[in-house]
């Protein structure tokens, strides 16, 4: 019975191969580069990589037989570095939405090959030449339910603002980026109409919650901790982090309105020793399947549009994905040409006494 | 420097070189990029930035205070006391020192929280009915850091008071010097050397510290390794970058110079 099986297999895999010989015409005279022994893959690690592996690692290796070698952190200025010493010890690495657009421009990132990458089914906001869209992560509040019962959590960033109907200490991210947004929409400024961002009255909105906030985060898993611990009770975070203490029980609950979407973007770093293999694990990160896999893990859905249609029922409250219209899509392009400047004006807001 | 004596140090002053000096060249080579000295001006000009090196040359001085009031007595103790003590001593100095500064920082994160077992056994008691903010702000900072760097001021003041030679306290002592007196007549000026070594190694470690203040500070706490690293990371600004580290290359230079100078005077007036 195995044998019929292996046959039947190796039957199919000829076919396969044969009709895409038929489908690909010239590319037949040129082979398929040679397997490298591994590809590395770089990534934030953490449980991300847990679920990386399990949906779609595990899958890439078995099926070609090159081991896949994960690192991590995610890190622009290594990424610069490496590519500047020519030295590319990445075959893939994440990279931040941002960072991603600043990357391409600078020429530090390889073209995603379409011949082997079909992306057909991703929406056309995520069809970068150089970067890879992989998932959806949204920054939402995070609240304490045995705080706020019943539904009686603040449900825009204008009642977050509103320290006296809505108190407690709460923890917003120690960077500019969804912090300009949220102040924006609190002060009355609509979700569509945020860019391009007005700092000065952008800061003056932060100004009046500044000396609530008790902790400014700068690690994801941070505000997962900081609500756990009962150091706050109110915390702006990423979804996928309180998605993975809910699970596990914690009294936290999620308010997805006006939460802000960025992209999970994967790029192929310039120089890099198997680009080709690269953009055949792009491929296996593409299958609707795998991502719903994925999903379920970690709550960042994918954006091949299919994978939805894959995801258990149960998990799909949690997912950024089923409230898009209540929420606003972060504009990488402009971060990328006023990041720096946002950077700045932050840090000398962040020093300001009071 | 004879040649015999120079060869042996041969491997460990090509390492420096190859490790140590090039990289640093490099970098300074990084922020006259363009050979201009704008960087300069950025980094010595604009308020921002001066705020943050005054603020991390605040931290340093006030974390050294805090250092040598408990490192100090802690040394002296260590130095005077019997083998068994000094041994018990040793054990809780050099223990957190093997520590990754990680986990140290996170367990003051579990004492102080609001929540923290600080505050609960204060409250629990009814000393007090609201948490004390012990974290996430500028006195989490302070405790942390005099935390991990205690171990460099007591070791170098332990050694100090070891070299005294006892007899001349005893002599002090035989001839009815006070225990103050005897301290600030004989121990004082004979251990300041050691004080001084403490005092430079906590100050300069704490120029550069990271971690802690990342994590203890709540955000609101930055000093200029945090700047740093964000202008080699998110930035992208190398050429910035290495202008504020040559800053605080210089500057920290120039604090182990008038240390040195310091030091020297005092050991010379001793003899």
């Amino acid at each position: 019975m195995d044998i019929k099986r292996l046959h039947r297999r190796h039957a199919l895999s000829l076919l396969g191969g044969a009709a895409a010989v038929g489908a690909a015409g010239p590319a037949f005279a040129q082979a398929e580069p040679a397997k490298p022994a591994q590809l590395v893959v770089n990534h934030s690690g953490g449980s991300m990589g847990t679920a990386m592996r399990k949906a779609f690692f595990n899958g890439f290796e078995k099926k070609y037989g090159i081991k896949v070698v994960e690192t991590s952190p995610v890190d622009f200025g290594k990424l610069r570095a490496m590519v500047d010493s020519g030295n590319v010890e990445w075959d893939l690495t994440e990279i931040g939405g941002q960072d991603a657009i600043r990357a391409g421009k600078a020429n530090l990132l390889e073209k995603i090959d379409p011949k082997v990458v079909d992306r057909s089914k991703y929406p056309a906001t995520a069809q970068n030449p150089y970067v890879f869209a992989s998932s959806v992560y949204t920054t939402i509040i995070g609240f304490r339910n045995d705080v706020f019962k019943n539904g009686s959590q603040p449900k825009s960033w204008a009642d977050w603002w509103d320290v006296k109907k809505f108190p407690g200490a709460r923890s917003m991210r120690n960077h500019p980026t969804d912090n300009l947004e949220f102040a924006l929409i609190a002060d009355g400024v609509p979700k569509d109409k945020l860019y391009p961002i007005d700092f000065d009255r952008a800061f003056k909105k932060l100004d009046q919650i500044k000396p609530h906030i008790t902790v400014w985060w700068s690690t994801g898993q941070q505000p997962a901790q900081l609500l756990l611990d009962k150091e706050v009770v109110l915390a702006t975070g990423w979804n996928g982090r309180f998605y993975d203490i809910i699970k596990k029980g914690a009294p936290v609950g999620i308010e997805w309105n006006e939460g802000s979407l960025k992209q999970g973007s994967f790029a192929i770093p310039r120089g890099a020793k198997s680009p080709y293999w690269a953009n055949k694990m792009l491929a296996e990160l593409a299958v609707p399947q795998q991502q719903a896999v994925y999903a379920s893990e970690l709550g960042y859905p994918g954006l091949n549009l299919e994978s939805l249609n894959f995801v258990d029922p149960k998990v799909k409250p949690f997912l950024p994905t089923a409230y898009l219209d209540q929420q606003f899509w972060v504009s990488d392009q402009w971060y990328a040409e006023n990041g720096t400047k946002a950077a700045e004006l932050w840090n000398a807001w962040m020093l300001k006494k009071g | 420097m004879t040649g015999r004596g120079f060869l042996p140090a041969l491997p460990a002053l090509i390492l420096l070189f190859v490790f140590f000096l090039f990289p640093v060249v490099r970098m300074l080579g990084f922020s006259l990029e363009g050979g201009t000295l704008d960087w300069y001006a950025k980094a010595l000009g604009e308020q921002l930035y001066l705020r943050v090196f005054w603020n991390t040359f605040e931290i340093a001085l006030l974390v050294t205070f805090f250092c040598l009031l408990l490192g100090y007595p802690l040394g002296f103790l260590m130095a005077t006391t019997t083998p068994f003590w000094a041994t018990v001593g040793f054990i809780f100095v050099l223990l957190p020192l093997w520590t990754s500064v990680l986990v140290r920082t996170y367990a003051w994160m579990v004492l102080l929280g609001r929540n923290g077992v600080f505050n609960r056994t204060l409250m629990e008691a009814g000393i007090i009915s609201d948490p004390i903010p012990l974290l996430h702000n500028f006195t989490g900072v302070l405790i942390g850091m005099v935390h991990v760097l205690l171990p460099y001021m007591v070791l170098p003041i332990y050694g100090a008071v070891r070299k005294v030679d006892p007899a001349i306290p005893a002599a002090a002592a035989g001839l009815g010097a006070s225990s103050f007196s005897i301290f600030r007549r004989i121990y004082l000026p004979l251990t300041l050397n050691g004080i001084f070594a403490g005092s430079v190694l906590v100050f300069v470690l704490s120029l550069g510290f990271f971690i802690t203040p990342a994590l203890l500070g709540g955000g609101r706490v930055m000093m200029i390794a945090v700047l740093i690293e964000q202008q080699v990371r998110e930035a992208l600004n190398w050429p910035f970058a290495a202008a504020l580290s040559a800053v605080l290359l210089v500057f920290t230079f120039a604090v182990y110079a008038l240390a040195q100078r310091f030091t020297r005077t005092e050991t010379e007036s001793a003899r």
